[in-house]
Order: C-alpha cells, then sequence, then structure tokens
C-alpha cells in the first residue's frame, strides 16, 4: 500500500515537473518568439547572402562546360551534357604564354620575396636595431602610396631605360610590391618561436647560421609557406601594373583574359571557360592558405 | 659577431601581442628591452642591418622614389602629348589651386567618398560581420565549406571579377548578348550599369569584399568567449545587447584594423575602371579612375600627380586617425 502511495505520488511529481516544463516552454517561446523568428530571418538572410556571393562564380564555372549555343538560352539551360570543347578552344586561342608568363613571374618573384623578407623579418623581431618601430612603420607606409600614383614615374623610368614589355620588369615590382606584407607576416611568426628553444640552442653553442637554418627554420615553415602562397595569389591576380608595363611579350593572364573579353566577346562559354582557367590556382592556392590569408592581409596585425 | 656572447639576454618581454598591430603601437618594452641599455642582441647590429638592407632598399626605391617623383611633377605642367611635353615648366602649386576649384575633380572625390563608405564601411563591414556572427557556432566542417566558397569572390582576379559582372549585370560584352544573366533570371531588361552606375559599383564592391571581413571577425569573435555570451544571454540580454555590451567591446580593434584596411583598399581599388571606365557621364569616376584618365588618357601627368599626392595624404590621414583611435583604446 505504501509502496503504490509512493509510486504514485513520484509518478505525479513527474507529471507536474514535465508540465511545468512544458508551461515554462510555452512561457519562453512567448517570450522569446519575436526572437526566435528574427533569428531565423537571419539565417535565412546570411544563407541567402552566402548563395548570392557563390552564385556568379558558379555561373561563370556552369558556362565554361556549356558550348557556345547552350551558354545563352532564354530560360537559361540548367540542365546540359557538359564539354570540354570551349577549354579546349581557349588552348588553341593562345593562352599558353600568357600563362607562361604568370608563372614565371608569380613563382620568381615569390622566391625573391622570400629570400629576401625571411632576413629582414628576423633582424626586425629579434630587433638589434634601433627605431625598429620605425622600420616597421616604413615598411607599412608603402601601402598608402596608392597604386595609380606609383605608375606615373615607374612607368616614365621603364620606358626611357627600356624595360617595358617585360617579364622581370613585373618580376621586379611584383617582389617590391608583396614585400611589406610578407615583413610583417613572417615577423609575426617568427615572434612565436619559443624563446627557450632559442635559449637551448644558444647554450648548445649554435652559431647563428645553424640558429637560423637549424633551430628557427623548421618551427616557421608553415608559416613561411602560407606567406609564399599569400604573395603568390597577389602576384598571380595583379592587374594594374601588368596591363601599364607589358603588352605582347610579357602579358600575363589577367592581361590575356581582359584583351579576350574585347576580342571574344562574343563568345561567352568560351569567356567562361578561360576566366575559370584564370581564376582556378589562386582559388586552390586560397583554400589551401584559407587559415592564415587574413592573418597576411591585415599584415600580421592580427591572428 | 662579437655580440654573441650578449645574444641570450635579450628578447624583448613584450611578446604579449593580442593588439591588433603587435607590438607597433605598445607604449613600452620595459627597461630590459630597450636597446641603448641592453646593447646589440640576437645577431649583432651589424648583420642585423645587413640583413635587412635589401628588402628596405626596395621598399625604399619603389616607395620614395615614385612618393618624391610624383610630388616633383604635382609642380610642374609634365606632359606625354603637346607643347608641354617638350617645354616642361615649374609650376608651383598651380595643379593644386586647379584641383580645388576643378569640378570634375570635386565630383570624384565625392563618389570616391560615397564608394568607400556605401560599399566598405558600411556594406563590407555589417555584411562580413553579419555572416561570421551567424556562422560562428556552426560545426566546423560545414563552417569550413561555407566559408570556402563564400572566400572565391574575394581571391579571383579583378579582371575575371570584371568579366562576371559585366555579363552578370549588363550583358553586353558582344552584339550576340544583350541581356546580362541578371536580367535573364529575373525577366527584365535593365541596363544595370548605366541606369544604375555607381548603386552597381557598390553592391559588386560589397560582393567583392565582404568574405574578408568575414574572415577577419571569424577570428576575433574567436576570442570573445562563450560563457560570456552564454551569462548575457541567460540574464535576458538581446541579442543587439549582446552585440553591443559583450562582443563589441574585445573585437573593437578588429573592426579598427578592418576599416582601416578595406577603406584603404576600396579608395585605391581600380577595379571601378574595368567595369565602368568611369561611365557614363563620370557617375563612377572614382579618383584612381579619374587620376588614371588625366594621366593616360589625356597625358597631363602633372596634374594627375598632384591630384595623386591629394590622395596619398588622405590615405596618410585615414591610417593616423585609425592609429590614433587603436591608442586611446589601449590606454
Amino acid at each position: 500500500m505504501a509502496a503504490t502511495t509512493s509510486t504514485w505520488s513520484k509518478r505525479s511529481a513527474l507529471v507536474r515537473a514535465a508540465r511545468l516544463v512544458r508551461r515554462t516552454d510555452d512561457h519562453h517561446r512567448r517570450l522569446y518568439g519575436r526572437a526566435r523568428l528574427y533569428g531565423h530571418a537571419w539565417s535565412v538572410f546570411t544563407w541567402l547572402v552566402a548563395i548570392l556571393l557563390f552564385f556568379p562564380v558558379l555561373w561563370m564555372v556552369l558556362t565554361s562546360f556549356k558550348t557556345e549555343g547552350k551558354a545563352y538560352t532564354d530560360p537559361p539551360t540548367i540542365i546540359f551534357h557538359p564539354t570540354l570543347t570551349e577549354f579546349s578552344q581557349v588552348f588553341s586561342s593562345g593562352i599558353g604564354k600568357p600563362l607562361e608568363h604568370s608563372l614565371f613571374t608569380t613563382l620568381v618573384s615569390t622566391g625573391a620575396v622570400l629570400l629576401l623578407a625571411v632576413p629582414a623579418a628576423y633582424s626586425l623581431s629579434i630587433k638589434p636595431i634601433k627605431r625598429w618601430r620605425d622600420v616597421m612603420f616604413f615598411v607599412l607606409s608603402t601601402k598608402m602610396l596608392p597604386v595609380v600614383a606609383a605608375i606615373i614615374p615607374i612607368y616614365i623610368v621603364a620606358r626611357n631605360i627600356g624595360i617595358l614589355d617585360n617579364d622581370w620588369t613585373l618580376v621586379i615590382l611584383y617582389t617590391a610590391m608583396n614585400m611589406p606584407i610578407a615583413v610583417w607576416m613572417i615577423r609575426s611568426f617568427l615572434l612565436e618561436v619559443p624563446i627557450e628553444v632559442l635559449d637551448a640552442a644558444r647554450v648548445d653553442g649554435a652559431g647563428l647560421v645553424t640558429e637560423l637554418t637549424r633551430v628557427i627554420l623548421p618551427i616557421v615553415v608553415p608559416g613561411l609557406a602560407a606567406t609564399a602562397l599569400i604573395c603568390m595569389i597577389f602576384s598571380w591576380n595583379e592587374f594594374f601594373f601588368a596591363v601599364n608595363l607589358t603588352a605582347t611579350r610579357a602579358g600575363t593572364m589577367p592581361v590575356f583574359l581582359v584583351g579576350f573579353i574585347t576580342s571574344e566577346g562574343l563568345y561567352w562559354a568560351k569567356l567562361a571557360a578561360a576566366a575559370s582557367l584564370a581564376s582556378l590556382p589562386v582559388v586552390l592556392l586560397g583554400w589551401i592558405a584559407q587559415k592564415q590569408l587574413v592573418r597576411g592581409l591585415a599584415l600580421g596585425a592580427v591572428k | 659577431m662579437s655580440a654573441r656572447s650578449t645574444k641570450s639576454s635579450v628578447r624583448p618581454t613584450s611578446r604579449t601581442a593580442d593588439h591588433p598591430l603587435g607590438q607597433i603601437a605598445e607604449p613600452s618594452l620595459g627597461p630590459a628591452a630597450s636597446l641603448e641599455a641592453a646593447g646589440p642582441s640576437g645577431l649583432g647590429r651589424k648583420w642585423a642591418a645587413v640583413f635587412l638592407t635589401p628588402s628596405a632598399v626596395l621598399i625604399g626605391v619603389f616607395l620614395i622614389f615614385p612618393a618624391a617623383w610624383t610630388l616633383y611633377l604635382g609642380l610642374t605642367n609634365f606632359s606625354l602629348v603637346g607643347f608641354a611635353a617638350a617645354h616642361t615648366t615649374f609650376e608651383g602649386l598651380a595643379n593644386y589651386r586647379n584641383a580645388i576649384t576643378d569640378p570634375e575633380f570635386g565630383n570624384s572625390l565625392l563618389i570616391t567618398l560615397v564608394y568607400v563608405f556605401g560599399s566598405a564601411i558600411v556594406g563590407q563591414v555589417v555584411l562580413g560581420f553579419a555572416m561570421a556572427w551567424k556562422w560562428k557556432d556552426w560545426r566546423s566542417p560545414l563552417r569550413r565549406a561555407v566559408e570556402a566558397l563564400a572566400i572565391i569572390a574575394w581571391i579571383v582576379p579583378s579582371s575575371v571579377v570584371a568579366f562576371l559582372w559585366i555579363s552578370y549585370l549588363q550583358g553586353n560584352i558582344g552584339p550576340l548578348v544583350e541581356q546580362g544573366t541578371l536580367d535573364f533570371i529575373l525577366h527584365i531588361s535593365t541596363n544595370w550599369l548605366l541606369q544604375f552606375p555607381l548603386l552597381s559599383l557598390i553592391i559588386f564592391n560589397v560582393w567583392r569584399g565582404s568574405a574578408f571581413s568575414m574572415m577577419l571577425f571569424n577570428g576575433a569573435l574567436q576570442s570573445v568567449p562563450p560563457s560570456y555570451l552564454e551569462t548575457a544571454r541567460i540574464s535576458g540580454a538581446s541579442e543587439f545587447q549582446q552585440l553591443r555590451d559583450v562582443v563589441l567591446p574585445r573585437i573593437k580593434g578588429h573592426v579598427l584594423t578592418d576599416v582601416l584596411l578595406i577603406s584603404l583598399w576600396t579608395f585605391n581599388d581600380f577595379t571601378p575602371y574595368l567595369l565602368t571606365a568611369g561611365g557614363p557621364n563620370g557617375q563612377t569616376e572614382t579618383l584612381p579612375v579619374f587620376v588614371y584618365k588625366v594621366a593616360f588618357q589625356q597625358g597631363n601627368l602633372g596634374y594627375a600627380s598632384a591630384i595623386s599626392l591629394i590622395m596619398l595624404v588622405i590615405n596618410s590621414v585615414i591610417a593616423v586617425v585609425y592609429l590614433s583611435l587603436l591608442r586611446s583604446r589601449n590606454t
């Protein structure tokens, strides 16, 4: 008898508790219903934004796999037979040379940037330089000069000494252009090398070269890789110097593409294929460097 | 290399670099790190100078030389074509006086300000933040995937972007394609770039740049402890109150950095030229486009240099204002 009572009261306690929960739930729903609706609206909105951000690129990639005929039907063709015709068309209309120039300037300038920026960043992070802060600001201040302003003197000099339309001109310019970012970024990686490791190496009698190559370098290699990727993205995408200082002999992919828009404007699918090809390398690099990208662009200021 | 014996003595103590500019804006390094007191450390002053020189020279050549040349050209009537091309004369401040009264320059400055304010400061910051905030609690593979898609808009070359948006909004890159993709979808016929040129550019730039702000704020939001937000939520703070009272104070530095970077980029951005070339009727002629036209289409390099210098000054003012805001936040 006593047992049943206690079971009963337990049960009723449970029921009461459940009711209470439900009531509080209702209460909460009434209380936060508007907030929740507002939250849903936000979610829908951000999804929409994400889709809108991606849509033009998706459209380009889809179009590049269509034939010219399918590229501008009304209504737009969504289901189609993907074909590589337009890509082969692009390759036969002279994309090879610009591709070569782009690869050359991108890789050589990135190599040069690393070669010069690593020692500079090292001496700025260890700071035996007096007024290192001024040096860092000096490095940063290069970003204040608008490119359109820099192009005038550079163009005049390049014209006068006859290095217009030359791969090496772009290599030097891209090296200088990426140097500030690389120095700031590599320095921020160097500052993360644990001081204990350095001390230990020094106690063991490691010289400067050993310290640099055997101790510091292995630790910062991922950072250096990220820096290199970012420099590559910038060099590959750079348009303004390239279009003003090169023509047929050193024109890079972006220059080729813009020329292509004028000359092949009729052929939408072909253009989309060329544009997709020009984008592919940087998109891949960007995905690999995704985590470090912001840090590099904020000049190593944000982690 | 004589300094090697003392080299372990100094590594700056201030490695608390949660500051947006690393240690740069930090007021003091502490006495141990003061180099006059401690003497050269690490690799010694001589070697440090050797290490630093090549890149400093390269940067100097491409900063000081163009800047000085621009300063000089701005004071002359230097020109690529016509009489002045052969007879460059010193004109003093004439170019600057012209700029003040030139309605085209005034128009261009105004357009640039609207462009920077609308697309960068309002559009990219707000949208970028909204995305970062909304996706903050998602499981990380999904979030990374969505972010990876959003980043594409920001990372593809500007020439590709120009092609995309022309075909998207205008479509008349060839005689066959009279409608933009957007018109296809909406079944209307509007030449967006002609009818709403500046608005199109602003929307375009929001599209182009929001991913960067999103990535930057992503990092920033990770520095806000979830327990703070939880506490705020339990005590009944609305989303807006949480943002204002909990999140914003903690990420102020990031917001400032973001605003600085994207205002500078947008201010100097040349991509509008690829989309509209400043037209129609100069309605989208931002300062870089204006300078470019004056310099390379009209050949008036003197005047273009003067305007470039004005741009340089505006850039520096933006940067200085930002840095002082950052400092005042610190103290």
